[in-house]
């Protein structure tokens, strides 16, 4: 959890939350700033949205660090988070760093998980995930990282085959995993937290968030047959 | 109809088998849309036995004019041309039911039922016209033959927008029986589920564990229910654990989270597995302390399931009895199946591993 090393007084990550649902809304506001109320102000909120077009408006008015995004979202061209994220390429922060967009929802479908992140999120998390475990994903999303839960583990071992056996020759092919991205990937499925998995495979943390972005990296980019199937079903490519 | 067929049946006693005949191979129940399914399904088996019955029959009709020689010669001229008439409707109607007719209607060809559509249309054809032409000349017959057809197109073009008409409605009104029939299941379904267990959660509001178990319970329940689709457990590997998870959840209201990758066929060294899954994962809820996840990967190389939950952990010496249990149930259970088990305390709660080896004859 603490794995960070953070500096003595960050600035706080500035936040816009877009959902559909305004109770939950407030319910993660809420979790959120009394998670937060012992270790000081992490987040920020900066402003939220209901639905795609406004919430384009917003993150290109706010440019916040990281984006908390549900999948589902009215408006747009129908496809929720994914809009919001074609409609915010290129918007910046402040200090220079792109606008990072956190997958947060309630639907485990793989199509709607898969096209969120080839869109461009940088993690996925479900909304039963607890507000701790929330701030630190938010963080590292901030930071840069990629955040996986168990279930997207789960997910990109099957869709790379990785489950079956499937294991890259060269680490840079982008249809397969290497035998240490699988290895890491089935030890996030197991529901070890980076930290853990760096400790049981002798590697630093820094080693484990550069694996887990080289699969986000690939499940981006990969044109495999699994991936691009569960794109076309959601009139992504 | 009907009256043509007693009157049939009156010369010679074919016209019951015909009228059986045509009553077996006609679709019924289709007109109105909404018959059950299972009585089509049903009728489809009497079918069958009303066909042989027929066929059985014809038989014995054709063995009892032929054999004695009475009247075949003045009467097999009548009779063969009508029979000949019978079969070909019969084998251009029978084809003409609702399913072929709105498959047409939306573009798709069956090649098939054109075929046996225009040979029944060609025996009729032929038919009528052997009726009629009895002993007379060719010229006639050719005459005949012109006759025929521009009847037959004369009665085609006449029917045709009639017929469109009566298809196109017939399909809307299929449609809109389907959408109906779709909004009062998906209105039945949240009605037995998310409206009882929402009564439920606020007659019990004062209890939070409850309430976390209701809605937790109910969310699995809708969630397969929307994308799972409509199958139910079935003979995987895959569908058992996760019923045994999703059982264990149950029990105790203590949230486990599950995931799998890969699928095989459930056989009794995957239900060895499930079963040990479950005690391991009955264990966890009830020592360690949540989040408790679980993680299962079918692949080729064999099956590996891991439980892992985040307590601090319990001392093997301090419980035997209870661990006694869990060796017995875990670990003997594994290596009965050729598999293996390990348990594992970490710092920071325990995680429970089973193995077992592919299936035979499946090794890759």
């Amino acid at each position: 959890m603490t794995s960070q090393s953070t500096p003595a007084t960050p600035a706080p990550i500035r936040v816009v939350l877009v959902d559909d649902h305004r109770m939950f809304r407030t319910g993660v506001r809420a979790e959120l700033t009394e998670a937060m109320a012992g270790g000081g102000a992490v987040c920020e909120f900066v402003g939220e949205a209901p639905d795609v077009d406004s919430a384009i408006a917003v993150i290109r008015k706010e440019t916040p660090d990281v984006v908390l995004l549900d999948v589902h979202l009215p408006g747009g061209s129908g496809n929720g988070g994914g809009d919001v994220i074609r409609g915010c390429v290129g918007v910046e922060t402040a200090t220079g760093t792109p606008v990072r967009f956190l997958a947060l929802s309630v639907s485990d479908a793989a199509e709607d998980v898969i096209a969120v992140i080839r869109a461009g999120a940088r993690g996925y998390v479900t909304k039963t995930i607890n507000a701790r475990d929330l701030v630190t994903a938010i963080r590292r999303v901030s930071d840069g990282d990629a955040v996986f839960s168990p279930r997207l583990a789960g997910f990109v071992l099957d869709a790379f085959g990785a489950a079956a056996g499937e294991i890259a020759e060269v680490d840079e092919e982008l249809d397969r995993l290497s035998a240490r991205e699988r290895e890491v990937m089935r030890l996030i499925a197991r529901g070890y937290q980076y930290k853990e998995v760096a400790k049981e495979l002798f590697i630093s943390v820094k080693t484990v968030e550069t694996h887990v972005s080289s699969v986000l990296r690939k499940l981006q980019l990969s044109s495999r047959h699994e991936l691009t199937a569960w794109a076309m079903g959601r009139r992504l490519v | 109809m009907r009256v043509a067929f007693v009157v049939l049946a009156l010369s010679g006693g074919a016209g019951v088998a015909a009228y059986l005949f045509l009553w077996a191979m006609t679709p019924e129940g289709q007109v109105d849309g909404s018959g059950p399914l299972t009585a089509t399904t049903w009728s489809e088996r009497r079918r069958w036995s009303v066909l042989l019955a027929a066929g059985a029959v014809l038989v014995i009709a054709g063995i009892a004019l032929l054999v004695p020689g009475v009247g075949v010669s003045a009467r097999g001229s009548v009779l063969i041309p009508v029979f000949v008439i019978a079969v070909g409707a019969v084998v251009a109607w029978s084809n003409l039911d609702q399913t072929q007719r709105s498959r047409w209607l939306t573009g798709g060809r069956d090649g098939m039922g054109w075929v046996r559509v225009a040979l029944g249309t060609v025996l009729a054809i032929v038919g009528i016209l052997v009726l009629v032409t009895r002993g007379s000349s060719v010229s006639v017959l050719w005459d005949a033959v012109l006759a025929a057809f521009a009847v037959l197109a004369g009665a085609l073009i006449l029917a045709a927008p009639w017929a469109v008409r009566l298809w196109g409605d017939l399909r809307r009104e299929q449609v809109a029986a389907a959408r109906a029939t779709e909004r009062a299941d998906i209105a039945a379904h949240l009605h037995d589920s998310v409206l009882q267990t929402l009564a439920l959660i606020q007659r019990q509001s004062a209890d939070p564990a409850a309430v976390t178990r209701l809605a937790r319970a109910q969310e699995r329940e809708l969630r397969t229910w929307l994308y799972d689709g409509p199958q139910g457990s079935q003979s995987s590997l895959a569908a058992a654990v996760t019923e045994v998870a999703h059982e264990v959840e149950d029990l105790h209201g203590v949230p486990v989270d599950l995931v799998v990758t890969g699928d095989r066929p459930f056989e009794q060294h995957g239900a060895a597995l499930s079963r040990a899954m479950r005690e391991a994962l009955l264990n966890a809820v009830r020592h360690g302390s949540p989040p408790v996840t679980a993680y299962v990967e079918i692949g080729p190389g064999g099956v590996e399931a891991f439980v892992r939950d985040r307590g601090a952990g319990f001392d093997i010496d301090t419980v035997p009895e209870d661990r006694l249990g869990v060796r017995q149930s875990v670990l003997g259970r594994m290596q009965r199946h050729g598999g293996s088990a390990r348990i594992r305390q970490r710092e920071d709660g325990t995680e429970v591993e089973l193995r077992l080896p592919p299936i035979e004859g499946e090794e890759s």
